[in-house]
């Protein structure tokens, strides 16, 4: 403690009234710091590593250096009490180095006062220690002790002094602690204790109040007078670090770094509340200091300690960066790990699939190239995350035997169940279709799964090596799509008496079975696509959305493995005049893309059926059918406009110039090519 | 030292300096000390940059910590190519001002369009009632 300051001290006392009056301030912002009480706890366990080491070099030191009374901070407390500081026989170990204390040891402790402590209390000691804090206010206050040192390492930016503006001073000394703890020790350790003794000595005259932060205001400007500001907690660099008092060529980094990990895990952890950038009284201490002294030699075990907090931190060279520690690697794990944990899942490839898929295609890449060229494989990082184990399912609804209704059961996916609520019914007339029309909408939905199970295991199949479990998801495979194709075919509108029409009315059910084609055998592919024909009109009348499109690369692909008379049969519906009205569906098929991209790949296929070599077996009077059916088209098709199909095969001019006069195919020609746009190649 | 290969992750992008672009349109160019599963960001040493054209203007700003939700993207700052760039620099006052003349002339625009259309008798649905999602 600086001797300038005594005098000015000396006369200068806080009325006791004060400090207990703002009692109430304090205890109102009491309860909102009870969740730092386990970061306090860690600190004091901390703490206790230091004060024993404090305890022994500088409980020592008080004892050398007699009439050094300031060297037990307790005693600070009490001297502006009763202004004759004696030695403690048994102090509380002084948190902060007793360096300046000793460095001021021929002081005056006495004459030092202490100007929070209610004047007038003679008594040293616990007892009256204990009386001092009696008030359950100042109780709160020093309780606060480690939330004050967490502060006091979390300091961000002290240069801005605007930030003082900001603080909100009770706050940090607020920090009441369910334990009755005697207050004792936390005082010494009371970093904003020692800043105001620091203050004291600094001629500064605190404001009458408990709010000892905006005392500390003053400290920026002193700061800046001072020179370079101390950089690291307080407790640290005192404990620690005492050269740091004789080095104030240190940088002037305006923001003291926390150096221990866990330190900076406790200030910026999640529940810690953290004030704006705060001034560290430290800074001040420390600048008042004189030459360590006795602390110049290091404990063996402080130096350990000193050594192994030291280490962790120094990653990579940031002595050019004073803010780059600021996120610890403690932190930055925290986040990995909780990244990690969102990417965990049971069925990677499902879930992660642009990843995955890139990762095999840079391993295959890599394969490839480790063929070629005989450089080490480089494995290419990859992220491994756990698969977890399936989470238990929960049961929304909750029947208890023998009760009437059901037990809400809140989880958190259905915090709050919705009521059971009966909706009005529409009309009557569109409802039955309306619904149903919904329930094969959910069948489908509920289908779709399985199709991606199917498509998957087709996918896995390729790339598995292992004979059994190849066989193994054939099975599967095959089980499910006799699932699918049996569900699907069952699934009756009201109104129709068809399989798959139901599914078929519905987009995405086309396009369910437009993905289903390529797994289902020959018998049942061929079926869907006699059922596609039969009920072409229906279809092409009712498909509002145009997605019957979607079904055509798959049909197209039955249709290419069609044989001769299973396509004669096909085709012959195209011709055959529909029950219910004049047209054929090839009238009606001219008008729909997919209609009349559906003729074109049948006659196509009959074409190449017929213009190759392969031996078809015909049934009786299949050319027939064949030619009338040709015949048929090719006059249809010259008369009517046509729309644009989705693909014109080439061969068909070919077919038609076969069986037709000149004319009739350059008419058909034309009437085609104005359709399409593109000339429909002849060979 | 690559923490989480194959995945999107700040962590490496830690102290050093960026660019953010928020949602409302400001760009922030800070050093990124901290963030968090929500990637708020903790920016040091902000400085917000207003484009005007070929001219862009800094104010600085300190610290900002940014909501994770109101970040648009985020990318490092080249140091070396940061200075070797086609714009102008110019000071605060002038980049408001431009900023500010800017804005005056898109609001006519705005009206002349809008008067255009209402004269021929259409309308056209106010962006400001809908959600910037």
């Amino acid at each position: 403690m600086g001797d300038s300051e005594h005098p000015e001290k000396t006369g200068e006392s806080v009325p006791d009234a004060s400090w207990p009056e703002n009692g109430d301030q304090w205890s109102d912002k009491g309860e909102e710091e009870d969740d730092e009480c386990e970061l306090l706890q860690e600190m004091a366990e901390e703490d206790e590593e230091i004060d024993l080491y404090n305890e022994e070099t500088f409980g020592l030191d008080e004892a050398t250096s007699g009439d050094n009374p300031a060297a037990d901070p307790m005693d600070l407390l009490l001297l502006c009490s009763d202004n004759s500081p004696t030695p403690q026989s048994s102090p509380p170990p002084p948190p902060i180095s007793p360096s300046p204390h000793s460095s001021h040891s021929p002081s005056r402790p006495g004459s030092r006062v202490w100007p929070h402590t209610p004047t007038g209390r003679p008594q040293r000691g616990r007892a009256g220690r204990g009386q001092l804090f009696d008030d359950p206010a100042v109780v709160k206050t020093v309780e606060g002790r480690p939330s004050l040192k967490s502060l006091d390492s979390a300091i961000v930016d002290c240069s801005l002094s605007s930030y003082w503006e900001d603080l909100n001073s009770n706050t940090w000394m607020m920090a009441p602690q369910k334990s009755s703890r005697p207050p004792v020790a936390s005082i010494l350790q009371d970093q904003a204790i020692v800043g105001v003794i620091d203050r004291s000595r600094h001629g500064r005259v605190p404001p009458v109040s408990p709010n000892f932060l905006s005392p500390m205001r003053p400290f920026s400007t002193s700061r800046g007078r001072r020179g370079p500001p101390f950089v690291g907690s307080f407790n640290q660099r005192c404990h620690y670090q005492p050269g740091g008092f004789l080095s104030p060529s240190r940088p002037p980094l305006s923001t003291p770094m926390p150096h221990t990990p866990k330190l900076m895990h406790l200030q910026f952890g999640t529940d810690s509340p953290r004030p704006a950038p705060f001034y560290s009284p430290s800074t001040n201490i420390m600048q008042g200091f004189r030459a360590p002294g006795p602390v110049a030699q290091f404990h063996p075990q402080h130096k350990r300690l000193l050594s192994q907090r030291q280490q962790r931190p120094h990653r990579k060279p940031v002595s050019w960066d004073p803010y780059s520690q600021i996120m610890t690697d403690k932190e930055k794990e925290w986040i990995i790990r909780l990244q990690m944990i969102q990417l965990q899942s049971k069925n990677p490839h499902l879930d992660d699939y642009y990843y995955q898929e890139y990762y095999q295609r840079i391993e295959a890449k890599l394969a490839e190239e480790e063929i070629l060229g005989d450089r080490l494989k480089k494995e290419p990082p990859k992220l491994t995350t756990p698969y977890v184990t399936k989470a238990l399912s929960y049961i929304p609804v909750v029947h208890i035997e023998g009760s009437l209704g059901q037990v809400a059961v809140s989880t958190c996916f259905s915090p709050r169940r919705a009521i059971d609520a009966v909706h009005a019914n529409t009309s009557d007339e569109h409802r039955d279709t309306r619904r149903q029309r919904l329930e094969v909408l959910s069948t489908i939905e509920k289908l779709y799964i399985v199709l991606l199970e199917v498509e998957e295991a087709n996918k896995m199949k390729a790339t598995v090596s292992d004979k059994d479990e190849e066989r193994r998801l054939m099975q599967n495979i095959k089980r499910k799509v006799d699932q699918l194709y049996n569900e699907l075919r069952c699934t009756n509108l009201l109104d129709s008496g068809e399989e798959f029409i139901s599914c078929l009315l519905i987009s995405k059910g086309k396009s369910m079975l437009a993905r289903l084609l390529p797994f289902l055998s020959p018998d049942a592919s061929l079926h869907i696509l006699s059922v596609v024909t039969k009920n072409l009109p229906v279809l092409m009348s009712k498909d509002t959305d145009e997605a019957l499109p979607v079904l055509y690369p798959s049909l197209r692909a039955v249709i290419d493995r069609l044989a001769f008379s299973q396509l004669i049969r096909n085709l012959k519906e195209f011709t055959a005049t529909l029950p219910d009205s004049k047209d054929t569906r090839l009238t009606l098929a001219c008008q729909n893309k997919f209609g009349l991209s559906l003729l074109y790949a049948l006659l196509s296929q009959g074409e190449r059926l017929l213009s190759s070599d392969l031996p078809m077996e015909p049934s009786i009077g299949d050319f027939e059918t064949w030619t009338d059916t040709v015949f048929h088209v090719a006059r249809q098709l010259s008369q009517t406009t046509l729309v644009e199909p989705l693909l014109l095969p080439s061969n068909l001019l070919t077919l038609f110039c076969r069986y037709l006069d000149k004319r009739t195919v350059h008419q058909l020609k034309n009437n085609m090519e104005s359709a399409t746009g593109y000339l429909a190649v002849a060979s | 030292m690559n923490y989480m290969p194959g995945t999107a992750s700040l962590i490496e992008d830690i102290d050093k300096k960026h660019l953010v672009l928020l949602r409302d349109g400001r760009t922030l160019i800070g050093i990124l000390r901290s963030i968090d599963q929500f990637a708020n960001l903790v920016l040091h040493q902000t400085v917000e940059r207003i484009h005007v054209g070929k001219k862009f203007g800094d104010i600085p700003r300190g610290i900002f910590v940014v909501r994770g939700e109101n970040v648009v993207l985020l990318g490092e700052v080249d140091l070396d190519k940061e200075y070797d760039q086609i714009l102008q620099r110019v000071s605060i006052e002038e980049i408001l001002e431009e900023q500010r003349t800017e804005q005056q002339a898109k609001q006519e625009s705005e009206r002349l369009k809008l008067q255009a259309v209402k004269e021929r008798g259409l309308s056209i649905p106010k962006a400001d009632t809908l959600d910037d999602f």
